[in-house]
C-alpha cells in the first residue's frame, strides 16, 4: 500500500519537475500550455474532428495490445502490424481488383489488411510457442521491417509511373477512398468498426471463456498451466486478433487519409507505439480505452497547437508524452501488483 | 465670418486628408505567413536553411508577419498543421518545405481557396499552389571538377539521402565534373533511406572509406559526413567533403574542400514581394514554378559563405592541369572558376548536362551538343557511366 503511494507521488514529481523544466527553457507557464492543447483539441467543432480522425488508428492498436497485454503477452509491434494492413488493403485496392464496385472493393481491403496485420503478428507467436523466443523482441524487430518493407514497395515495385519518381503508389481509385464526415478528415466507416469492436472485445474479455483465459493466464501463468488451458492458443490467438485490429487502423490510414501508400513515416506517425500507453492508460479495459484514445488523439492534436500559437519547439510534445509514459509505467507495475493481492483476497 | 469658415474647412479638409494618408500607411494590413519545416530547425541542413531565409527576411520585409514556424511536422500531420494556421493564426501564405507535404497542400489549397500556398521541390501546382525550389545540380558539378582532381585513389563516394529523382541527380551532375577531370575515377554510392540520420550518415562515410574512396560528397542534413572527413584526415588519412546545404566548412577547417549553399531568401522575398504586387494572387499559381540556380543567385559555391574554395586546396587544384577542349591546357582551379562564370550568366553558357551523355549500360541518354530538358532532369532515374553503384529499384 505504501509503496504503491510513494511510486504515485514520485510520478507526479517527475511530471513537476518536467513541466518545470518547460517553463523554464520558454517561460510559457504549465496551466496556459495545457489550457492551449486543450482548446486546440476540444474547443471547437474543427478541433474535435481533428481529435477524433487520430483517435481512430490509437483505438484500434491499443484495443488490439489490449488482449495481448491482458495475457501477459507483450507485443511492442502495432507499429508493423499496422504498416502491414495497410500494405494490404493497397495490393487490393490498386492490384487484385481495382475496378470492382466500392461496397466490395472496402470490405475486402478491410479483411485483407486485417489478415495481413495478423500473419504480420503471428510471427513472434510462432516464434514464442515454438522456441521461446521472447515476443517483445521480435515484435519490436519486425516493425523495423515493416517499415522498410513498405519504403521497399513504394521505392520499388510499386513506385508510381505517374508521380515523377518520387516514392509514392498509384492514387487509389474512387471507390477504394473511404467516406468522410463533410470536409473533415473522419474517415467514419473506420471509426464505427473501431467502436463496435471495442464492444465485442469487451464481451469476449468479461463475458466469454476465452475471455476468461485470457485473464487466468495474464494473472498467473502457473495457474493456468495447473488449470489445464491451452495456453499456446491464446498466445496465438491473442496476437492474430492484435494484429489483425493494427491492420484494421493501417487500412484506414491508407483508404481514409493518403489514398495511397507511401514511406512508412508518411502513414504512420508512431501510433503503434502511441497505443502502448493508450492500452495501459485505458487499464487495459475495451471500453476505456475508447475513451483513452480519444483524449490521447486530443493531447496530440494540441501537441502542434502549443508549437504553432506558443511557440514552444515541436518536441514539446515527445516530452509531454514521455512524462505521461513514465506515469503509466510507474502507476502501471504498482496498479498490476496491487490488483493483483487484491484479487487473490478478494475473490 | 468666410474668413472663419475657410479656416475651419482648411482644417477639416487637412484632417481628413492626414488621417486618410495615416490610413493609407498603416492600412496597409501585413502579410500573415506561415513556414511548416519537416526536420528539427537544428538540423543543420535543409530546415535549417529555409530557418535562416526566414529569419534574415524578418527585418528586411517590414510588411510581413512572420508567423512561428512549425518544425519537425510527420508528413503524416502537415494538413492539421496548415489548417491550425489558417483558421487560428489566419495565416494568407504558407510555405510547406518537403516533398511529402505535396498531396497536403494540395488538398488545403481546394479547401481555403482564398490562401496562397506554395510548396517546395513538388511538381503538383494549382491555381493557389505554386512550387518553387533551389536547385544545386551546377554546384555539384562543380564539386565534382575539384573532387576528380583531389582524389589519389581515383576512387569517389557519395552518402545519398533517398533515391528520387533530385537525388540521382545531384550525384550525375558530381559525376560528370569527377569525369570531365579524372576519367579513371569512379563514383560509389551509399543510401540512408533518409533525410536526417547521422549516425546512418556516418556509417554510410565509414563504408565508402574502407572500400578505398578519399572524396566525399553528400545529401544529408547535417555536417556528419564532414566531421568524419576531419578526423580521418586529422588521423593522417586525408578525406576530403563538400559540405552541403549549410555552412559547414567549420566542422572540417582540414577536410572541407567546398561544398553547396543556398539561398532560399532570393526566392522567397521575390514570391513576397510578388504576392505583395498582386502579380501572384489565388487565381493564377497553376504554372508558377521556380526553378532557381546560379544565374538568379538562388544558390552559391563553397563550404562557407563567400569562399567558394576553401584556400587550403587552392594550390593544389592551381597544380592540377588537366587539357579542355575550349580552354586548352588549363588548371582545374582556373576551370572551376571559368564554370562558375559561365553558369552565373544569363542565359548560362554551359550546363553541366549537355550531350554526349552515356548511362552506366553505355546507351546515349543525352545525345551530343544538346541540353537535357526539365522534364529530363526532373524525371533522372538513370546514373551516368562512372557510377558504379545501383539505383534501387
Amino acid at each position: 500500500m505504501l509503496k504503491r503511494y510513494k511510486n504515485i507521488g514520485l510520478s507526479f514529481l517527475v511530471i513537476f519537475l518536467g513541466l518545470f523544466a518547460i517553463y523554464l527553457v520558454s517561460s510559457v507557464r504549465p496551466d496556459i500550455m495545457f489550457r492551449s492543447i486543450a482548446l486546440s483539441a476540444f474547443g471547437s467543432i474543427y478541433g474535435l474532428t481533428e481529435t477524433l480522425t487520430k483517435s481512430i488508428p490509437l483505438m484500434l492498436c491499443g484495443l488490439g495490445l489490449s488482449l495481448s497485454f491482458r495475457s501477459s503477452v507483450w507485443n511492442i509491434g502495432a507499429e508493423g502490424q499496422l504498416l502491414m494492413g495497410a500494405v494490404g488493403a493497397t495490393w487490393i485496392a490498386l492490384y487484385i481488383m481495382p475496378n470492382a464496385p466500392k461496397f466490395l472493393l472496402i470490405p475486402a481491403m478491410f479483411l485483407v489488411g486485417a489478415i495481413c496485420g495478423g500473419m504480420w503478428a503471428l510471427i513472434p507467436a510462432v516464434l514464442k510457442v515454438k522456441f521461446n523466443l521472447n515476443e517483445i523482441i521480435v515484435s519490436l524487430m519486425l516493425n523495423y521491417i515493416a517499415i522498410e518493407f513498405v519504403n521497399y514497395l513504394v521505392y520499388g515495385p510499386w513506385k508510381s509511373p505517374y508521380e515523377w519518381g518520387f516514392p509514392y503508389s498509384t492514387k487509389f481509385p474512387e471507390s477504394a477512398q473511404l467516406p468522410r464526415i463533410l470536409d473533415t478528415r473522419v474517415h467514419y466507416p473506420t471509426l464505427i468498426l473501431a467502436l463496435i469492436l471495442a464492444v465485442i472485445l469487451y464481451i469476449i474479455l468479461y463475458r466469454s471463456k476465452l475471455g476468461y483465459e485470457i485473464r487466468v493466464i495474464g494473472d498467473s501463468i502457473d495457474a493456468a498451466r495447473y488449470a489445464g488451458l491451452d495456453i499456446h492458443r491464446v498466445v496465438f490467438l491473442v496476437l492474430l486478433l492484435g494484429g489483425g485490429l493494427a491492420g484494421l487502423a493501417g487500412v484506414g490510414e491508407v483508404a481514409g487519409i493518403h489514398h495511397r501508400l507511401r514511406v512508412a513515416s508518411g502513414i504512420s506517425s508512431g501510433y503503434g507505439y502511441t497505443a502502448v500507453i493508450v492500452a495501459w492508460l485505458g487499464r487495459l479495459n475495451p471500453l476505456l480505452i475508447v475513451l483513452v484514445s480519444f483524449l490521447f488523439g486530443g493531447l496530440l492534436v494540441g501537441g502542434d497547437a502549443i508549437q504553432v500559437s506558443l511557440g514552444l519547439p515541436g518536441s514539446t510534445i515527445n516530452f509531454i508524452n514521455g512524462l505521461i509514459l513514465i506515469f503509466v509505467l510507474v502507476q502501471g507495475f504498482s496498479k498490476t501488483r496491487f490488483s493483483t493481492i487484491k484479487r487473490r483476497g478478494g475473490k | 465670418m468666410r474668413s472663419k469658415f475657410l479656416v475651419v474647412l482648411s482644417l477639416v479638409l487637412l484632417f481628413v486628408l492626414t488621417v486618410n494618408t495615416v490610413n493609407g500607411v498603416g492600412a496597409e494590413k501585413k502579410l500573415r505567413v506561415a513556414f511548416i519545416y519537416v526536420g528539427p530547425i537544428g538540423d543543420y541542413g535543409w530546415s535549417h536553411a529555409h530557418e535562416m531565409a526566414r529569419q534574415s527576411l524578418i527585418k528586411k520585409l517590414p510588411w510581413v508577419e512572420f508567423l512561428p514556424p512549425a518544425e519537425s511536422v510527420p508528413e503524416a500531420d502537415v494538413i492539421r498543421f496548415i489548417d491550425r494556421f489558417v483558421r487560428e493564426e489566419k495565416a494568407d501564405v504558407i510555405f510547406t518545405t518537403s516533398f511529402g507535404y505535396m498531396d497536403a497542400t494540395i488538398e488545403a489549397g481546394k479547401k481555403y481557396p482564398d490562401k496562397i500556398f506554395f510548396h517546395c521541390s513538388g511538381y503538383s501546382r494549382s491555381k493557389n499552389v505554386g512550387t518553387y525550389f533551389a536547385e544545386l545540380y551546377q554546384i555539384y558539378y562543380l564539386n565534382g571538377l575539384m573532387a576528380g582532381a583531389l582524389t589519389k585513389t581515383n576512387k569517389v563516394g557519395y552518402v545519398g539521402a533517398h533515391p528520387i529523382p533530385e537525388v540521382i541527380r545531384h550525384i550525375n551532375a558530381f559525376a560528370l565534373g569527377v569525369q570531365e577531370v579524372n576519367p579513371k575515377a569512379t563514383v560509389d554510392v551509399r543510401w540512408l533511406f533518409s533525410w536526417y540520420d547521422p549516425s546512418k550518415a556516418r556509417m554510410a562515410a565509414e563504408s565508402l572509406i574502407s572500400d578505398g574512396c578519399d572524396v566525399l560528397a553528400f545529401t544529408e542534413d547535417s555536417p556528419t559526413v564532414v566531421t568524419v572527413g576531419e578526423e580521418y584526415t586529422k588521423k593522417g588519412k586525408p578525406v576530403y567533403t563538400f559540405g552541403h546545404y549549410s555552412p559547414m566548412q567549420k566542422y572540417g577547417p582540414n577536410s572541407c574542400v567546398s561544398g553547396q549553399l543556398v539561398h532560399w531568401e532570393v526566392i522567397y522575398r521575390d514570391i513576397l514581394e510578388k504576392i505583395r504586387r498582386k502579380v501572384y494572387t489565388n487565381t493564377n499559381l497553376e504554372n508558377v514554378d521556380y526553378w532557381w540556380l546560379l544565374k538568379e543567385k538562388a544558390v552559391e559555391l563553397g563550404g562557407e559563405f563567400g569562399v567558394p574554395i576553401n584556400p587550403k586546396f587552392i594550390p593544389a587544384l592551381k597544380d592540377k592541369k588537366i587539357t579542355d577542349p575550349v580552354f586548352g591546357k588549363i588548371s582545374v582551379y582556373d576551370l572551376v572558376m571559368k564554370r562558375l562564370s559561365q553558369m552565373k550568366a544569363n542565359p548560362e553558357k554551359f550546363d553541366p548536362f549537355t550531350g554526349p551523355i552515356k548511362d552506366q549500360t553505355g546507351k546515349v541518354r543525352i545525345e551530343a551538343g544538346r541540353r537535357a530538358s526539365h522534364d529530363e532532369l526532373w524525371n533522372m532515374d538513370w546514373f551516368v557511366s562512372n557510377v558504379i553503384a545501383k539505383i534501387p529499384k
